[in-house]
């Protein structure tokens, strides 16, 4: 268990809960639900995470297969240095994200799949745990052995 | 075209057939409830989403019954084995049982959010109709309160003004076992990705046994009857297309419509998963019945335990991991007294049980074994020619079965079918499987002393070559036997040209059905695929490539 890197789970943990928020939020605004504008910050939130969550990070070991079209997201991911960069951020951004979709019911599944989601990047090591850029050059797939 | 469509007719029937019944137990389901006269009252209040979460619910309930029938390991085996007499392409649909459940579990997951978005719908009518004061129908048919003696029939499951949706649906069973079923099933397909399962093979192994809740909270989610419907006794007494326009004079006394009763629908889908559920659960039995049996290791020997060539068998070693259960492919033919397998280190398992068993002066470990189950090698024999592809520690499969004809070659069994077989290894660098080089030169020499030179065709292909090793290879090339390997065969560099190898093999036996065997990569896998099409010819008895993948 010493070698999982649970910020790989986490983060495809994090990119489910902005989809699940984004399609809980259009539900809740289009049928115009009781207190649907935490709809519309759901939908917002939702894509943020979504953004956020969609470049891949670095393995510490071995390769790393990148998400399709992910390097325009990573430029931008590596904008807000460590406020993306460090996962222990991450996590009490996400944590603080779905605390107002709780509110509505169209959108605690999704507060609840990213509150998990934070969780597992706080199972990070502490010292060792970052998000880093996968390098163009070397982010080829393994020719056939 | 053509022969996409002969070797994978019985794939697509299959799935077309699947696919039917799901679109027709939803359209069956959302019929009935849109037009039945019993939720007549009901769709008063909620409208078509009803019919939607129902007809939602009804696939729910098919693909949860799917679900847990392609990875009876055992079961499926077992199917194999009694299934010889059936067509190989029939044979060949279980290997793809991994690729079935993935597909029943992503329709799972459409239907879960089908269902979900549509029951959001109907909880938010409900709890508009409960806060409505206007006299409308909806309004008078949620004041059916639940304190009625006659036994509840209420219809609208929110009672009081001031409830909110988010409690019912945290205080009812079907609301809370609906939220838990959902969040393990989000969390067993996040873990589950082809990145994840790779590379943190444990994370998905642990995290997959959240189904046990899915399954449990499904077993229990109706229980609540929330879903209502006017009682048969209530239709006699007061149909609701002749009362439902009259609803203001229900309570009057000469009126002929009294108000409608309602009562809730009886769980059904524990009837749906019961039988997968029992299966699933001798599966297990049977898995733990075999680990517990004693494995005597250096060369493993189990009570019982016979194999075919290129079967697999999944092993624990409780002192590394109590619950982890790892496939490795068997790399010793049947007709041994022992069974083999060769372990590469590739993660946290497999390197500590390398060093738990390099250690000199502990015992060796204690090690369970379950299996061995059937993949597409076992067919080998069964076809005239044979294409056999290795690439790296993909060419454990074949050696149980060149092994195997090793020995079959020494009973002189007449009852091989197969009559030529071209075995291609392609890997970085051989030193890792030197054993397999030893099996390789054993096999040329019982070859030459039998006279059956041209049985074993293979070639050796090294990737992982650079300008040294070449030179070094020019410079001896007219030696008797391979520099690199000590083969007779001598070894060739890069990958192989399979056109031109598929075309060879065309024309050299142009009446033949070809076996195409593969345990590698996925890019291999389709440059492989697409060369059985292009070289198969249309023309049913001539040259046939059938290609079969091996995986995990």
């Amino acid at each position: 268990m010493g070698q999982i890197e649970w910020a790989m789970w986490a983060n495809e943990q994090a990119l489910a809960s902005g989809l699940i928020l984004i399609t809980g939020g259009i539900v809740a605004t289009a049928g115009r639900f009781t207190q649907w504008y935490f709809g519309a910050y759901s939908i917002v939130a939702g894509v943020f995470v979504c953004l956020l969550e969609y470049p891949r990070g670095k393995r510490k070991k071995g390769s790393t297969m990148e998400r399709w079209g992910q390097k325009y997201m990573t430029a931008v991911v590596k904008l807000f240095g460590p406020f993306t960069r460090n996962y222990y951020v991450r996590a009490v951004l996400h944590l603080l994200l779905s605390v107002p979709a709780g509110f509505l019911l169209a959108t605690i599944l999704g507060t609840a799949c990213l509150a998990i989601a934070s969780g597992i990047y706080l199972l990070c090591p502490a010292g060792g745990c970052a998000w880093r850029a996968v390098d163009a050059h070397r982010a080829q797939a393994p020719g056939a052995a | 075209m053509g022969n996409w469509v002969v070797n994978h007719w019985f794939s697509v029937l299959f799935l077309v057939v699947w696919l039917g019944l799901n679109v027709f137990l939803f359209v069956d389901a959302f019929l009935k409830y849109e037009k039945a006269d019993k939720y007549y009252y009901t769709r008063k209040i909620l409208g078509s989403t009803l019919a939607c979460a129902r007809a939602s619910a009804l696939c729910l309930n098919f693909n949860s019954t799917l679900i847990l029938l392609p990875v009876c390991r055992n079961l499926l085996s077992f199917l194999r084995g009694t299934c010889s007499f059936c067509s190989r392409t029939l044979r060949k649909q279980l290997d793809h049982n991994l690729t079935f459940h993935k597909l029943v579990a992503y329709m799972i997951c459409l239907h879960t959010a089908i269902h979900i978005i549509a029951h959001l719908f109907n909880f938010d009518c409900y709890s508009r109709s409960r806060q409505a004061t206007d006299g409308s129908l909806a309004s008078i048919l949620s004041s059916l309160s639940h304190d009625e003696k006659k036994g509840g029939s209420w219809l609208n499951p929110i009672q009081s003004r001031n409830t909110t949706v988010e409690y019912v649906t945290f205080t009812s069973i079907a609301g809370l076992t609906g939220v838990i079923m959902t969040i393990a099933l989000i969390l067993m397909v996040t873990s589950a990705t082809e990145f994840i399962r790779r590379s943190y093979f444990e994370v998905f192994w642990y995290t997959h046994h959240l189904f046990i809740f899915y399954i449990l909270g499904l077993g229990i989610h109706g229980i609540g009857g929330i879903v209502r419907g006017q009682t048969e006794e209530s239709m006699n007494e007061s149909h609701p297309r002749k009362c439902a326009e009259s609803f203001e004079m229900w309570d009057d006394r000469d009126s002929h419509c009294r108000r409608p009763k309602f009562e809730g629908h009886p769980p059904e889908s524990w009837k749906w998963i019961l039988a997968p559920v029992i299966l699933y659960i001798c599966e297990r039995i049977l898995r733990f019945y075999r680990s517990q049996q004693k494995v005597v290791i250096t060369k493993m020997n189990k009570r019982g335990f016979s194999m075919e060539v290129g079967q697999y068998i999944f092993v624990n070693c409780p002192s590394i991991s109590l619950l982890e259960w790892h496939p490795f492919t068997l790399t010793s033919a049947p007709e041994e007294d022992f069974f083999s397998i060769h372990i590469r280190a590739a993660g946290d398992w497999t390197e500590n049980l390398i060093r738990a068993f390099e250690q000199q002066y502990s015992p060796i470990p204690r090690i369970e074994v379950d299996g061995p189950f059937g993949t597409a090698s076992e067919d080998v024999f069964q076809y005239e020619v044979a294409v056999l592809v290795g690439a790296g520690i993909g060419v454990t499969p074949f050696a149980s079965i060149l092994k195997s004809i090793w020995y079959k070659f020494q009973c002189a069994d007449h009852n091989l079918k197969t009559k030529k077989i071209y075995f291609y290894w392609i890997c970085r660098e051989t030193g890792a499987f030197s054993w397999f080089n030893n099996l390789l030169t054993s096999l040329e020499q019982e070859m030459e002393e039998l006279g059956k030179v041209g049985f074993l065709n293979y070639r050796l292909f090294l990737t992982g070559w650079d300008s040294n090793i070449v030179g070094h290879a020019a410079l001896n090339f007219d030696k008797a036997t391979d520099i690199v390997t000590g083969l007779k065969q001598k070894t060739s560099f890069g990958r192989p040209m399979w056109d031109n190898e598929f075309s060879t093999i065309a024309t050299s036996h142009p009446k033949s059905v070809v076996g195409v065997f593969l345990c590698g990569p996925r890019t291999l896998a389709k440059s492989l695929r697409k060369c059985c099409h292009r070289y198969s010819s249309l023309d049913p008895r001539k040259v046939q490539f059938y290609f079969n993948k091996e995986n995990f």
